[in-house]
């Protein structure tokens, strides 16, 4: 009950931000395999790229989806994408470099299984219930990959389950330091899943902005992509990390300006220690 | 007999780091006017009350410590990689874990409060500048004593959970915890003061929360400065409960019947405090009355 929300009016169109977020993800964690054809890592900030896009898509789609009246289950929106899309994603780095289209296809399945199921078992007949929550799981599956790629500089299965640790000076494999192993995946789960929610979560209202929200969610990828490059610095060479640092914190800095100038464009007053304004009402 | 010795003695400091951390959690999130408080905060300016209180809806608390405590976590093991001290890399790990709390702080009330600009409710500077720093000092102390009991647990207790996985659990756990233990006194008692004791919300008072303090207008930290004595204290205790009381039959009763005795316990505690709950809860009715008449909730 506590706030109308309305479809969209103006703006981009939902199925240009679709079409867009796919593609720059999908090209973004493509080039994420230059580390694998140069035999370097440092191509690896291209993963937290593919993440940005993916997010700005995925926020947009719960906004869609959101629409339709559910309030307080904008963050729940989040957790379904990721607990859909890491299932895609793990099937997924067994197949190379087919892997991000394998995951596309396999969290398009999933995702639609669960939203016949919302709403045509669970009743709940929401319009755009099952395009929404096919799109959120393959946001959910690529960011998923992208960080994988941004943290460890691969997405096939050997290189997210294996690392390696010294020992007095001897170089040793070792399951435990690794993107899964380490459990670093739950990290990049729950970093996911906050962040594409969170964009309409803090802008939802009557005076929601669409450029508003979208910069909000580019900031929240990027201020994902500095811990995950801080994270990184475990399991990647140090200048290829630092790569990713620099990026993701200029990146940052850039988009959380915008979005500050956009809020404060939108907000009723912008006072610094000032009473409650009188309100004819009260 | 011995590594049982030291096993309730990591028991009882996890269980300390624990309460600390739950107090911690709970004002943070009272400041913040995070979980379900928040839907009030967020509808006083729509119903004519403007207010000078923080609204940082980031997510509901569980999720939402679930990330600040995985993340501490995973950058803590991060660092830990790197052959950095374990205290440095926890505290390292959890600057870092606090710093995107902040972050995530700001951009909730600034972007909440430019979509309610229809009804006038304006940004206020000097809240989000004093309250973010107030409610980071917090979460730093809960997510670092969470991540360190989660060290404690994967480290002293050979727990066989990476870091970052048992930085999840008990992430959600605490943020569960102080949402369902601490956020009554705030949302009902806090909010509401102006209310008949006991009447719950009714639909006509929606949105009309406290707005004014002893002196002049109330903000959050008047807020938290209240509900730390007996919400955050009893949030404290509780999440300082569950990791003891599942520490302590873990280590004691693991042994007992290939781990079923473990088990079993467990079951054991929970009939046992569902039994005092109810104990507590009919006893309250009785004397507090009942509040099942309409004519008697509606003041």
């Amino acid at each position: 009950m506590s706030v109308k929300v309305e479809v969209i009016e103006g703006g981009v169109p939902h199925n240009n931000i679709l079409i867009a977020g796919l593609v720059g993800t999908l090209v973004c964690i493509y080039l994420t395999y230059l580390n694998v054809l140069t035999g370097t890592e440092l191509f690896s900030f291209f993963g937290g790229l593919a993440v940005v896009a993916a997010l700005v898509w995925g926020s947009h789609t719960i906004k869609v989806l959101c629409s339709y009246g559910i309030g307080t289950g904008v963050p729940s929106a989040g957790m379904i994408a990721f607990g859909s899309g890491v299932i895609a994603m793990l099937l997924a780095t067994r197949f190379g470099i087919m892997a991000p289209v394998v995951a596309l296809v396999l969290a398009a399945v999933i995702g639609f299984i669960l939203g016949y199921v919302s709403n045509n078992i669970l009743n709940m007949k929401i319009p755009a219930m099952v395009q929404a929550l096919t799109e959120m799981a393959i946001v959910g599956a690529l960011t998923l990959m992208g960080f994988a790629a941004l943290i460890t500089g691969g997405f096939t299965f050997a290189g997210l389950t294996s690392g390696s640790i010294s020992v007095m000076g001897m170089i040793l494999p070792s399951y435990q330091a690794s993107f899964i192993g380490g459990g670093l995946i739950a990290v990049a789960f729950l970093l996911g899943a906050i962040a594409i929610q969170h964009p309409f979560n803090a802008t939802l209202g009557p005076g929601w902005k669409q450029d508003r929200m979208l910069m909000l969610t580019a900031e929240c990828g990027f201020l994902s992509m500095i811990v995950a490059a801080v994270m990184s610095f475990a399991l990647i060479s140090a200048v290829a990390a630092l790569i990713s640092l620099v990026v993701a914190i200029f990146g940052w800095i850039y988009t959380y300006q915008q979005y500050m100038e956009m809020s404060k464009r939108d907000a009723a007053a912008w006072l610094d220690a000032k009473p409650i304004p009188d309100v004819e009402a009260h | 007999m011995e590594h049982i010795v030291f096993g309730i003695g990591i028991t009882a400091l996890a269980g300390a780091l624990a309460t600390v951390a739950g107090s911690a959690e709970d004002t943070e999130s009272n400041i913040g006017s995070q979980g379900d408080p928040n839907s009030q905060v967020q509808l006083a300016p729509q119903m004519g009350f403007l207010h000078r209180i923080f609204n940082k809806a980031v997510a509901g608390e569980p999720p939402a410590y679930g990330l600040w405590c995985c993340l501490g976590a995973g950058l803590a093991w991060a660092f830990m990689a790197m052959q950095f001290n374990p205290v440095l890399a926890i505290v390292l790990g959890c600057v870092l874990a606090t710093f995107v709390q902040g972050v995530y702080a700001t951009t909730a009330y600034v972007g909440r409060t430019a979509s309610l600009a229809k009804f006038g409710q304006p940004v206020y500077v000097d809240i989000l500048k004093s309250m973010t720093s107030v409610t980071m000092a917090h979460a730093f102390i809960a997510i670092f004593c969470t991540v360190t009991l989660c060290h404690l647990i994967n480290t002293a207790l050979g727990h066989p959970f990476p870091l970052p996985l048992l930085g999840l659990i008990w992430g959600i756990a605490l943020g569960a915890a102080g949402s369902a233990t601490g956020n009554p006194y705030y949302g009902k008692e806090r909010q509401y003061q102006n209310q008949k004791f006991g009447a719950g919300v009714p639909i006509s008072a929606s949105g009309n929360i406290v707005r004014f303090a002893e002196a002049g207008e109330r903000n959050s930290i008047d807020n938290g400065f209240f509900t730390h004595k007996i919400g955050g204290s009893a949030s404290g205790i509780c999440f300082g409960l569950i990791v003891f009381l599942e520490l302590w039959r873990t280590v004691l009763f693991e042994q007992v019947s290939a781990g079923w005795g473990a088990i079993i316990v467990g079951v054991l505690i929970i009939l046992i405090f569902t039994v005092i709950d109810r104990y507590i809860e009919v006893w309250a009715r009785k004397n507090y009355g009942p509040y099942t008449e309409a004519k008697e909730a509606s003041s």
